[in-house]
């Protein structure tokens, strides 16, 4: 069986890559999938914590993450459907309308 | 390391890799199912048998199938992206960032596997009933708390989905 390393290491090289999408792309969904990637490799860290540590708690944590993640996809879909309804358009250098 | 867990994540870094740098949401999308799927085999692996079938239904079911709805509802036929940051220093101190925040986290995370001891699973360690009673005995109050949450995006993204805002 993997050690808990090889999970860390694992769930950091998400994290980065969801960081990376985050910072350098352009069209909002994409931004979206990327916050999804990191919230995904952080559940995969709190899942091997938890078969390392014998404690159930980290995937009661992880059902916790779920129920948050699917608030956020569904919040921020709505606010990006009111938003591509003004400016017609996915791509996030356009939502400047709040922009100093 | 196994050979389980080297496919697996080979098959969730390559899929996270085309995730980012697809040019059109679509393929994008696919790629993050194929991450999902391969965490969720992780997740089989580590004694979480109900978080992996969670993974599926929840993560590829639920939520990857509403971004796939909405970005068939947002795609406009005229409409040329770019694929990454026409700024060219964006692009560079994103990479940068990324790079160096998984550098960061793979150094300081280094020690950690000697702080941890490996424990003897108890016998049905990540059986549904155990986590469902950790739900109502230990968990209680945060599991009302989701639920309140739940609701409150519930009524949120009606709101959001009416016409005149």
């Amino acid at each position: 069986m993997a050690g808990v390393n090889e999970y860390i290491v694992l769930s950091c090289i998400l994290f980065g890559l969801g960081t990376i999408g985050f910072l350098t792309r352009r069209n909002a969904l994409i931004l979206f999938m990327s916050v999804e990637l990191m919230l995904n490799s952080i559940n995969l860290m709190l899942v091997s914590f938890s078969a390392t540590r014998a404690d159930m708690g980290g995937q009661v944590m992880v059902l916790f993450i779920f129920a948050v993640a699917a608030a956020e996809v569904a919040v921020g879909l709505a606010i990006l459907i009111c938003l591509f309804k003004h400016v017609r358009s996915v791509d996030i250098n356009k939502f400047n309308v709040l922009k100093w | 390391m196994d050979l389980y867990f080297i496919v697996f994540a080979i098959m969730a870094v390559g899929a996270g890799l085309f995730t980012i740098t697809a040019k059109d949401a679509l393929p994008s999308a696919l790629g993050l199912l194929t991450v999902f799927i391969a965490l969720s085999a992780l997740y089989l692996h580590l004694h979480a048998p109900l978080i992996a079938i969670f993974q599926v239904s929840i993560y590829a079911g639920a939520i990857l199938v509403l971004v796939v709805f909405v970005i068939m509802l947002l795609i406009t036929p005229d409409e040329e992206l770019e694929t990454s940051q026409k700024n060219m220093s964006y692009r560079i101190l994103g990479a940068f960032l990324g790079a160096y925040l998984i550098a960061l986290l793979a150094i300081g995370t280094k020690g950690v596997k000697d702080l941890i001891h490996q424990q003897t699973l108890p016998d049905g360690f990540g059986h549904p009933g155990m986590i469902g009673s950790l739900f109502f005995k230990e968990y209680l109050l945060h599991f009302e708390v989701a639920s309140v949450l739940l609701l409150v995006a519930l009524v949120a993204a009606i709101y959001l989905a009416k016409k005149n805002i």
